[in-house]
C-alpha cells in the first residue's frame, strides 16, 4: 500500500465503501455506512493485496481511515 | 470480460469502470437498484472472489427501495443470531440469495444473543418473523466455558449442557417462531486437539466432539422445522474453521471463508423454502456426458467408461443417474443426429446412463435455447426450473443471454470436475423425498406417450374419453403430509394463492377441526399419476373457504380440477354451507389459473390489494365432466368439515 490514492481505491473496490480522500481524516463515527465489521474485511483485503500481516489489535484501535492507512502503509 | 477478470487480486477490474463488457460494472454503478433483476445473471457470470464484494454493495441497498422498483422480486427475511460476531455473514448471505434471484431482508441479532433471543418469545428476533432463522454455532460456545486447564471430560460436560440449552431453544422456536430454524454442526479446530499431548485424550476428545455433533444432526429428526447444516464436509473442501486473530480480537469465531461457504448453503435452503428448487437437469452430450465427439469418433470411440478420462465421465454419469433416481428430471439437448445418440445409449460398451434414464433426448442442430424452450413446454415447466450443463463456453453464453432464468453450469475440459461443479450448488435440494420423486421420470415419460396418443384424436373430447381419467379426492391423513407440503413448495403454475406450507404446518391443518385438507390422486389408461393435487379448506360461519387449490402441472386440462371443484361445491351444499369462497393471489407464474373461479360460476366480490376474492352462492350446480370418474371421501383420516 504505497499511496492514499491506492488505499482509497481499495476501500471503494474491495469494501464497497463510497469514500474519497476527503474522508480520510473523519472519525469512523462520521463516516457514512461505516461499521466495525469493515475493519475485519479491511484486514483480509489489505493482507491479500500486500501479502503483509497487519496487527488486528492496532487496527481495532484506529479511530479514522488516516490512522488505518498509517498501519497498512509502508 | 477478458483479461481484467483474471487478475489475481482483482485490481485490474477498476480500470474497466463503465465498460459494458465488465461483469462487475453493474455492481459499481448507481443503477444497481433499477437493474436489480439483472443481478442474478451477473453474479452467475462472476467469479467467486467477486461474490462477497458484490454482496457488500448489495447489502448496502435498501431492500424496500429495491422492492418499490421491482415488486415481483421475492424477498426473504433471514434472521441471524449466534455466539460470536456474525455481521460478516450478511454480505455473503446477500450475494448468495441474490444469485438465486432472491432479495435478502436481514435481521442481525445482538452479539452472543442467541440464548436470550431464542428463549424469549417476545424478542426482536421473533418479531422479525423470518422465513429462516440462523443460529450460528461455533467452537467457542464450548471452549469459552471450559476451565483454563481442561480435560476431555470438561468438554463433554459443557457440550452436553449446551446441547440441552439448544434443545430447549428449538422447542421454544417451535411454539414462538415461524419458518425454519437453522443450526449447524460445530467443527473442531485442530488447535484445541493439539493442546492435549497424549494420543488417548485426543482420541477421546474426537469421539466426544463427533458424538455431540451427531446429536445436533439428530435433533432435526424430532423437530421438523429444524434444519441442521453439516459444516464438516464444507470444512473438508479446504476451508479453515477459524482465523485465530479474528477469533481472539473480534470474537468472530468462524473464518470469513467458512461463513461465506455456509452462506451458500443458506442460499440453497432459501431457494427451497421459497419453492424455487430446480426440477430438470439438461445435459449436453459430447464433452459433457462423454469424451470425444460422437459424430466423428463413433460409438466405439467416445470415452464413457475405459481409460482415465473415460472413468471420469463414468463418474459424472453416475452422479446424473443418482440425481435422476431421486426425482430430478434428466434430459439431453445435444447438437447431434438423434439416431446415433440413441444407439450410443443403447450400445456403447460401459455406458452408465440408459435411454430410459432420460425424460427426453433432444438431438438436432437447432439453437439450444430454442430446444430448451420447447422442452419446457413439453414438460409443462418453466425454464427457470432448468439447470443446463455444457462444456462449450459459446453454448453456455448463448443460453445465459437468451434464457437468463436457466441456471447454467459451465463445465470444461476436465471431466473429473464435472460432478463437483454440478453438485456445488445444491440445485435440486429437497427437505425429504416422496414416493412421487422416485417415479417422476416414469410419470413424465408416460406423459409424452399421452401426448402422442392425443395427436391421434380429432377432438380433445374424444381424447379425454379414451384417456379414462380417474380421480380420488379424499381427506388427507399423516401419510400424505410430506407430499402435500412438497406440492405447496414446488407447484408454481396451478397454485391459486401460493400458500407455501412446511410439513408441520400441514399437520397442524390436519388436526384443526375447522380445516379440511383434501388430497387429489389421479390416474388414467397409461398409469397412476400419483398424488397430484391438494385443496385446503376452512369453514368459518356458514362459508366454506378454499384457502388454496393446487394441481401438478403434469395433469392440467383434463377435467380433474373441474371434477374436484364440483365435488367440493356439492359437499358444501350437502353440509349446509351458504357459500364457498375462493381467492387468487397473482404471482409471476400462476396466470394460468387467474380465471379459475369465474370460469366455474364464482362471482368476483372485490379485491384486497393484489388478491382477488370470489364467491359461489351454491345456486346452480357445477357440472362434473363426464369423462372423469371420481371417488370422493371427505370424512377419511383427516375428518369431515
Amino acid at each position: 500500500m504505497n499511496s492514499t490514492e491506492e488505499f482509497v481505491a481499495m476501500l471503494r473496490e474491495d469494501l464497497a465503501l463510497p469514500v474519497t480522500a476527503a474522508d480520510l481524516e473523519s472519525g469512523f463515527d462520521d463516516l457514512p455506512g461505516w461499521d466495525s465489521v469493515h475493519l475485519l474485511a479491511l484486514l483480509t483485503a489489505v493482507e491479500r493485496r500486500t501479502g503483509r500481516m497487519i496487527s488486528l489489535p492496532d487496527l481495532l484501535e484506529a479511530g479514522s481511515l488516516r490512522e488505518v492507512y498509517a498501519l497498512v502503509a509502508h | 470480460m477478458g483479461t481484467a477478470m483474471n487478475s489475481p487480486d482483482g485490481s485490474a477490474v477498476c480500470a474497466a469502470d463503465g465498460d459494458g463488457d465488465d461483469p462487475f460494472s453493474l455492481f459499481r454503478s448507481d443503477r444497481v437498484v433499477s437493474r436489480y433483476p439483472e443481478v442474478a445473471a451477473a453474479l452467475g457470470a462472476l467469479g467467486e472472489a467477486y461474490l462477497v464484494r458484490a454482496g457488500r454493495i448489495l447489502a448496502g441497498l435498501d431492500p424496500d427501495e429495491v422492492l418499490r422498483a421491482h415488486p415481483a422480486v421475492p424477498a426473504v427475511t433471514v434472521a441471524v443470531t449466534g455466539h460470536g460476531t456474525l455481521s460478516q455473514l450478511v454480505p455473503a448471505l446477500t450475494a448468495e440469495l441474490a444469485r438465486h434471484g432472491l432479495l435478502l431482508r436481514p435481521f442481525l441479532g445482538a452479539f452472543d444473543g442467541y440464548v436470550f433471543e431464542l428463549s424469549d418469545p417476545a424478542s426482536r428476533l421473533y418479531a422479525a418473523g423470518a422465513e429462516l432463522t440462523l443460529c450460528v454455532l461455533d467452537p467457542m460456545i464450548v471452549f469459552d466455558d471450559v476451565p483454563a486447564v481442561w480435560r476431555p471430560g470438561d468438554v463433554s460436560r459443557v457440550f452436553e449442557e449446551k446441547l440441552a440449552v439448544i434443545e430447549r431453544l428449538v422447542k421454544t422456536f417451535e411454539s414462538a417462531g415461524r419458518g425454519t430454524l437453522v443450526l449447524n454442526t460445530v467443527p473442531l479446530p485442530g488447535i484445541f486437539l493439539s493442546r492435549l499431548v497424549d494420543r488417548r485424550s485426543r482420541r477421546e476428545l474426537g469421539i466426544i466432539w463427533r458424538e455431540a455433533n451427531a446429536r445436533l444432526l439428530r435433533l432435526a429428526d424430532d423437530h421438523p422445522r429444524l434444519s441442521v447444516i453439516d459444516l464438516d464436509p464444507l470444512v473438508a473442501e479446504g476451508i479453515a474453521v477459524t482465523e485465530p486473530r479474528l477469533s481472539v480480537y473480534a470474537k468472530a469465531h468462524l473464518s470469513p471463508e467458512l461463513l461465506a461457504r455456509y452462506g451458500r448453503e443458506i442460499g440453497h435452503l432459501a431457494r427451497q423454502v421459497t419453492g424455487r428448487a430446480k426440477k430438470c437437469l439438461v445435459l449436453d452430450l459430447d464433452g459433457t456426458l462423454w469424451g470425444g465427439v460422437l459424430g466423428e469418433d463413433g460409438i466405439e470411440g467416445i470415452e464413457v467408461a475405459e481409460g482415465h478420462r473415460g472413468e471420469a465421465f463414468r463418474g459424472f454419469q453416475q452422479v446424473v443417474k443418482q440425481l435422476g433416481a431421486q426425482g430430478v428430471l434428466v434430459a439431453a439437448v445435444s447438437k447431434n443426429e438423434l439416431e446415433p445418440v440413441r444407439e450410443a445409449f443403447r450400445g456403447a460398451p460401459g455406458m452408465t446412463l440408459a435411454e430410459n434414464d432420460f425424460v427426453r433426448i433432444v438431438a438436432n442442430w437447432r439453437p439450444k435455447h430454442d430446444n430448451l424452450k420447447e422442452l419446457a413446454e413439453a414438460l409443462n415447466l418453466g425454464v427457470d426450473s432448468f439447470v443446463f450443463v455444457d462444456d462449450s463456453p459459446l453454448e453456455c453464453g448463448l443460453v445465459r443471454r437468451e434464457l437468463p432464468a436457466v441456471a447454467v453450469v459451465q463445465v470444461d475440459g476436465e471431466p473429473a470436475l464435472h460432478g463437483p461443479k454440478l453438485l456445488r450448488d445444491g440445485w435440486f435440494d429437497a427437505a425429504e423425498l416422496t414416493a412421487e420423486d422416485r417415479t417422476r421420470v416414469v410419470k413424465y415419460r408416460e406423459e409424452f406417450e399421452r401426448k402422442d396418443f392425443l395427436d391421434g384424436f380429432d377432438s380433445l373430447q374424444d381424447y379425454l374419453r379414451e384417456l379414462k381419467v380417474s380421480v380420488r379426492l379424499f381427506a388427507a391423513g399423516e401419510p400424505e403430509v410430506p407430499r402435500l407440503s412438497q406440492l405447496t413448495l414446488r407447484t408454481n403454475q396451478f397454485n391459486l394463492t401460493t400458500l407455501r406450507l412446511q410439513k408441520p404446518e400441514v399437520t397442524t391443518l390436519l388436526k384443526d377441526p375447522a380445516s379440511l385438507v383434501l388430497a387429489i390422486r389421479s390416474g388414467d389408461r397409461f398409469g397412476d399419476n400419483g398424488l397430484v393435487g391438494a385443496v385446503f379448506l376452512r369453514r368459518a360461519d356458514e362459508v366454506l373457504h378454499i384457502d388454496n387449490f393446487l394441481l401438478s402441472c403434469r395433469v392440467f386440462s383434463r377435467g380433474i380440477e373441474q371434477t374436484c371443484l364440483a365435488a367440493i361445491l356439492d359437499h358444501a351444499r350437502d353440509t349446509g354451507a351458504a357459500a364457498v369462497a375462493g381467492s387468487y393471489r397473482p404471482t409471476a407464474k400462476n396466470g394460468v389459473v387467474k380465471d379459475f373461479y369465474p370460469r366455474y360460476g364464482f362471482r368476483a366480490v372485490g379485491e384486497d390489494g393484489e388478491i382477488a376474492a370470489f364467491r359461489h352462492d351454491l345456486g346452480e350446480r357445477l357440472a362434473r365432466p363426464e369423462h372423469v370418474s371420481l371417488r370422493e371421501d371427505f370424512t377419511g383420516a383427516g375428518g369431515a368439515l
